[in-house]
């Protein structure tokens, strides 16, 4: 059950090269704290590296005088201007017992990344400062790669993380996403809160008549209300806004039933009080029912919030603009533009369910009460 | 005098708003909306000679032409205005009609109306609000009952249903029955089936994707059999499985694709924990008794299940059979993301699929209507025939 996710955050640490084999890497090399340390010690920051301006890093590669490495930082492929190529003096020099690369910022601006590539001669043993990420065979040397020499630890063990952050606009996908769960969420509870107390504990001509209507909605499969919702919002002109995301969904029949069930649940005499005290109906509703369903509340939370967080034909169909994606759609779109980037693939996953499974983690019982008490009739 | 029926007014003054919204969006002729503005016009003045001043804001509602929320503002601040001295049961049915009124209206609008609007747009000819649809009658449905496509979707609901429903449901029990019985680190298996659940089936069909990778997916190697494409073999399993045997199967006999199986599997496993949870939580109403009164009688294990734990669970396993059924008519999210476009010879097509592709790939709109209708009709005689069948045989009382 749990495989896919370690597999998902083992792939999500893999550098390209390691997530590309035909045999699985069990455990990839950033996931080795050995190499973290190693890693602290590259870039001005021990967490997050970098390369300030006027500043330099020094790599030690233990092997023999008489066959000297080459190094050099590549230019992005396809760039016209490339300021951390061009920016960067590499050295390669002569020390006790090995060869020393240093690569200084001559720029003007500080670099986060900055990539290299060392040509080792074959034949000689390799011991280098930090593993490549990539290590291939041109002619007389291995040439190999690293996607930022000086990463710090954190930024060393998060690289795939960090370009995914970085190519799409996630913090407004995640807003998008939570303001239109949570609205949802906030939204639906009262108003189902109201109906559900009127169904339950008000004596009104024409309840039954309520009820059976609301019983009949519930049968209608989700797909049905696509396409004439899709045109309801089009004519209200709502479509790639968060109307559309979150009103066809605020009044749900799931969340009037469930609490109705737990108004029922509640003795009598205690409204019967209340209604002695003189306190109205409202009165009775805030200041009695709805404290003492809180896990009906809750348990309805966590389905309508699960339910808005994780949609994607909805998103999908009323929303165009990059602004209105949720996560779910990022996603969509990072799935086709990753390509093979797995590494970048599967930790836009990870940080996608992050706030989820966190949530769980934080509020476990409720989460499994919460979900448990859908099923009870 | 009788008593004066404020909730009509309230009633009223919801659908003339409604109707007021629905006549500048089209939906609605203009004489729909006066008509119920008389309405709400002749209440307010009865309002007026039985409540005197007091009733004076239902005057309010009759300015919901320039703001239609008006028209139920105002009988709440009547209702507010005369305060006790309406009767005690007025106040009921008014106070219980104004709470239940917001609920309401959006359950009209966004589900009661569109359900029957649905079946309005199926009745044209290629709706898509470009030009004006001609009135077709009937004749989207006669071309669905012709279209290879929709049946195919069809089939591999079917399939769905037959492969997903009874293999989660009896992983489920099994997993159920044995955390069930005081197993350590309860909490951490519970996690771990319910973990999938809680994932966006987005992502999990992301990871699912690239575990199914031809060339670097971990299954291939775990299976041996590097190459593989599962996603993209449109060669249905039963056909696959018995071919070495030299039977040959062709068309809906040759079972589901390989491809969607391998959806299918994604889906058992992501819906697993959600059906653990709820097996676990009926499991748990079952009185301890009567397993020690099987204990004492020298019942087996398999002995107790069968003949307390199947019977007793009834109720939930028939819950998450209805829910099974139901989903399989729904299923999109993890196709889409496997197979974007619908698997090689379209197998893996589902009918929210294929209503997607029609309704918004092909901007048919009346004819995706069409298989939105058909599918609620299925579902819906599905449900019932279930009900007959199988709810008989479901024991309630425990």
């Amino acid at each position: 059950m749990a495989f896919p996710f370690y597999w998902m955050l083992a792939t999500s640490f893999k550098s390209p090269q390691e997530a590309l084999q035909a045999e699985p890497v069990w455990v990839p090399e950033r996931m080795k704290p050995m190499n973290w340390l190693k890693a602290a010690r590259l870039g001005d920051s021990p967490l997050f590296g970098g390369l300030g301006p006027g500043r330099s890093v020094a790599l030690f590669f233990p092997g023999p005088e008489a066959k000297p490495p080459k190094a050099l930082v590549p230019r992005s492929p396809g760039a016209f201007f490339d300021p951390v190529a061009d920016g960067t003096r590499v050295e390669v020099a002569r020390g006790e017992g090995g060869w020393w690369v240093r690569l200084t910022n001559t720029g003007e601006a500080g670099f986060r990344r900055v990539p290299l590539v060392v040509l080792w001669p074959k034949g000689v043993p390799l011991e280098p400062p930090l593993p490549p990420d990539a290590r291939r065979s041109q002619g007389e040397y291995w040439r190999l790669e690293w996607v930022n020499a000086v990463p710090g630890a954190l930024g060393y063990v998060f690289h795939n993380y960090l370009e995914a952050w970085d190519a799409a606009p996630w913090g407004r996908y995640f807003f998008v996403s939570f303001f239109t769960a949570s609205v949802q969420v906030a939204v639906g509870l009262f108003l189902a809160a109201l109906a559900a107390f009127a169904l339950a504990r008000i004596p009104f001509p024409g309840k039954e008549a309520v009820f059976v209507l609301v019983l009949a909605t519930m049968m209608v499969p989700g797909e049905v209300l696509l396409i004439p919702n899709y045109v309801l919002l089009a004519r209200l002109g709502w479509l790639d806004t968060f109307y559309a995301l979150i009103v066809p969904w605020l009044a749900s029949v799931f969340g009037i039933f469930l609490l109705r069930q737990f108004y029922l649940s509640l003795p009598q005499d205690l409204f019967d009080a209340a209604r002695i005290d003189g306190a109205g109906y409202l009165t009775q509703l805030f200041r009695i029912a709805l404290p003492l369903s809180i896990p009906g509340l809750v348990s309805y939370g966590t389905f309508t919030f699960l339910g808005a967080y994780n949609a994607l034909l909805w998103p999908l169909i009323v929303t165009q603009s990059p602004e209105m994606r949720t996560v779910q759609l990022g996603l969509l779109a990072f799935v086709s533009e990753a390509g093979s980037d797995y590494g970048a693939l599967m930790a836009a996953s990870a940080f996608v369910i992050a706030p989820v499974v966190l949530g769980y983690f934080v509020a476990q019982r409720q989460f499994i009460q919460g979900i448990a008490r859908t099923g009870l009739k | 005098m009788r008593t004066y029926p404020l909730h009509w007014v309230l009633g009223v003054g919801v659908l003339l708003a409604l109707g007021l919204y629905a006549q500048r969006l089209g939906f609605l002729p203009a004489w729909g909306a006066w008509s119920l503005w008389a309405g709400y016009l002749l209440l307010a003045l009865w309002g007026l000679l039985w409540g005197g001043w007091r009733a004076v804001p239902l005057v309010l509602g009759l300015l919901a032409p320039l703001f239609p929320p008006l028209a139920f503002l105002g009988p709440l601040g009547a209702a507010l205005s005369l305060g006790r001295t309406l009767p005690e049961k007025a106040q009921a049915a008014f106070y219980g009609w104004a709470l239940v009124w917001p609920a309401l209206a959006l359950l009209l609008v966004w589900q009661v109306f569109p359900t029957l609007y649905a079946f309005y747009l199926s009745l044209f000819d290629r709706v898509n609000f470009l030009r004006p649809a001609a009135f077709a009658g009937l004749q989207n449905y006669r071309i669905l009952l012709e279209d290879p496509l929709f049946w195919r979707a069809l089939g591999n609901t079917f399939w769905y249903v037959v492969f997903t429903v009874p293999t989660g449901l009896l992983l489920a029990t099994f997993v159920a029955i044995l955390l069930n019985t005081q197993v350590a680190f309860l909490g951490l298996y519970r996690t771990l089936f319910f973990l999938p659940y809680i994932t966006a089936l987005t992502a999990a069909a992301a990871v699912w994707r690239w575990i199914y990778h031809p060339e670097f997916g971990f299954l291939n190697w775990l299976l041996h059999t590097p190459g593989l494409d599962w996603l993209n073999t449109p060669t249905g399993v039963f056909a696959l499985l018995l071919r070495p045997l030299g039977v040959e199967l062709q068309g809906f006999l040759a079972g589901p694709s390989l491809a969607f199986v391998a959806v299918m599997a994604m889906s058992v496993w992501h819906f697993l924990g959600y059906q653990v949870v709820i097996l676990l939580a009926g499991l748990q109403a079952i009185p301890k008794e009567y397993y020690e009164a099987a204990e004492l009688d020298g019942a087996s294990f398999f002995q107790k299940h069968r003949l307390i734990t199947w019977p007793l669970l009834s109720p939930t396993t028939f819950f998450l059979f209805t829910l099974g059924l139901i989903g399989a008519f729904q299923v999109f999210t993890q196709v889409y993301v496997l197979t974007p476009t619908g698997g090689v010879l379209q197998d893996t097509l589902t009918l929210a699929f294929y209503l997607y592709n029609k309704g918004f790939r092909d901007s048919d709109f009346s004819y995706a209507s069409a298989i939105a209708m058909v599918t609620f009709l299925v579902i819906l005689v599905l449900t019932l025939v279930q009900r007959r069948l199988l709810e008989k045989r479901v024991n309630y009382e425990i």
